[in-house]
């Protein structure tokens, strides 16, 4: 994976609890990869993707294998999302017309969104935490979209799947999840610095680490990875500047919940990346709103 | 002077800066007295903000913000600003959301 922000080891802050943080981590991500894990329909179709002689009929034969998930792409493809004109109907139009890649994003973000139930609701109310992360994910599709990223549907995939990591957290160590959210209550502390404290490493990081595993693209992993950290993304900055900013903009404007009760700290060196003016957020929030029900009403039946 | 949206714009306002499209063409030069001719052009355009006189800086929602009752934007202020305790509230992507979720609320009748 080269010099990839989600090797863990280069975090250079961490030399002293530096094998046990590690250990953590790797019980974290095992746990969770033994319990949870990508849709064979996932791997078959990042396998044909990424085969050279493979053809979009390769690609739509795959998908429609999967009725559901077929719908779900064709209901995200004719969504105000992407405003076509004319209906979507057939999986081989949507590849033709959003792209392969971008197919491939959206199936992988239907797809985590399907796999993890069974969080207590005591922790997080789920329904709330995806509309959290969907709208992440949309805001940080608008401020691609605005910045001119083609890879727009990869930084919607990083953004629906940003906070993940809280859902390993959630479901590997839920006890010490409710100690942390309790004291990030009484301390007045972000939730993510009680876990840099406490574990060397953030729902952010092990997220990232997470997607990494499953051999998800860089270009979502390390956006995960760095969301809270955004300076140390090497390879992807400006995405990874989407996602830092768009999580940002949905905690405080209200929109959903993720069991962080703060608005986290902006650093200020992404907003000088992505050189907006500070009148364009009305409009991007503008233009994003409408999109989140639809989506939510398309990818959240599953997500409850 | 300060930067005002185009949505809150009104004729007769005052450019003290010139008004470049995104590739730097000059759309209106800095002096023009705003007609409702401007408004469309800067419309059509996708302008979402420009300079005006007499305008406090980073008073861009300016207009907006004071159609809230005072008594309901302080209780609002109460509510929200705990939730802020950690944003550079200097910076104006963290003022400008803080507003905007004030306005959130006062509009959906939270509080």
């Amino acid at each position: 994976m080269g010099s990839y922000a989600c090797e863990f080891s280069e975090r250079p802050e961490m030399a002293t609890n530096d094998t046990l943080n590690k250990k953590m981590m790797e019980r974290l991500i095992n746990e969770t990869d033994s319990v949870y894990s990508l849709p064979l329909i996932y791997e078959r179709l990042t396998e044909v993707i990424n085969h050279p002689r493979s053809s979009i009929t390769d690609i739509t034969r795959i998908i429609s294998e999967d009725q559901g998930l077929t719908a779900r792409l064709l209901k995200l493809a004719n969504s105000p999302m992407f405003g076509f004109f004319s209906k979507i109907d057939t999986i081989d139009k949507a590849a033709t017309i959003i792209g392969t890649q971008q197919l491939q994003a959206l199936a992988l973000a239907v797809s985590v969104m399907e796999i993890f139930t069974g969080i207590p609701e005591e922790l997080v109310n789920m329904k709330s935490f995806w509309q959290h992360s969907i709208a992440c994910g949309i805001i940080a599709r608008t401020l691609a979209i605005y910045h001119r990223d083609i890879n727009a549907e990869r930084v919607f995939a990083a953004g629906i799947l940003h906070d993940v990591g809280r859902l390993v957290m959630f479901t590997t160590i839920p006890e010490i999840v409710k100690e942390m959210i309790v004291e990030s209550r009484e301390e007045e502390s972000l939730l993510y610095w009680i876990e840099e404290n406490r574990f060397g490493f953030t729902h952010a990081n092990v997220g990232g680490r997470l997607l990494a595993n499953w051999n998800i693209p860089e270009s979502i992993a390390e956006p995960v990875y760095c969301h809270h950290s955004p300076v140390e993304a090497k390879k992807f900055p400006l995405e990874t500047s989407f996602i830092h900013m768009a999580d940002i903009i949905c905690k405080a404007l209200g929109i959903g919940s993720n069991g962080e009760q703060f608005v986290p700290p902006l650093e200020p060196s992404t907003w000088e990346r992505m050189g907006i003016p500070a009148g364009s957020l009305v409009e991007i929030v503008r233009y994003a709103e409408p999109q989140l029900e639809e989506t939510l009403a398309i990818l959240g039946k599953n997500a409850s | 002077m300060g930067k005002i949206l185009t949505d809150n714009l009104a004729q007769g306002m005052i450019l003290t800066s010139d008004v470049l499209d995104r590739s730097g063409r000059l759309l209106l030069k800095s002096g023009t007295e705003l007609t409702d001719r401007h408004l469309y052009i800067l419309r059509t355009w996708g302008i979402v903000e420009v300079d005006i006189a007499g305008m406090e800086d980073n008073d861009t929602n300016a207009t907006p913000d004071k159609t809230i009752d005072p008594a309901l934007r302080s209780i609002l202020e109460d509510k929200i600003m705990p939730l802020f305790l950690h944003a550079d509230l200097s910076h104006p992507f963290m003022h400008g959301l803080l507003r905007m979720r004030i306005q959130r609320e006062a509009r959906n009748g939270n509080q």
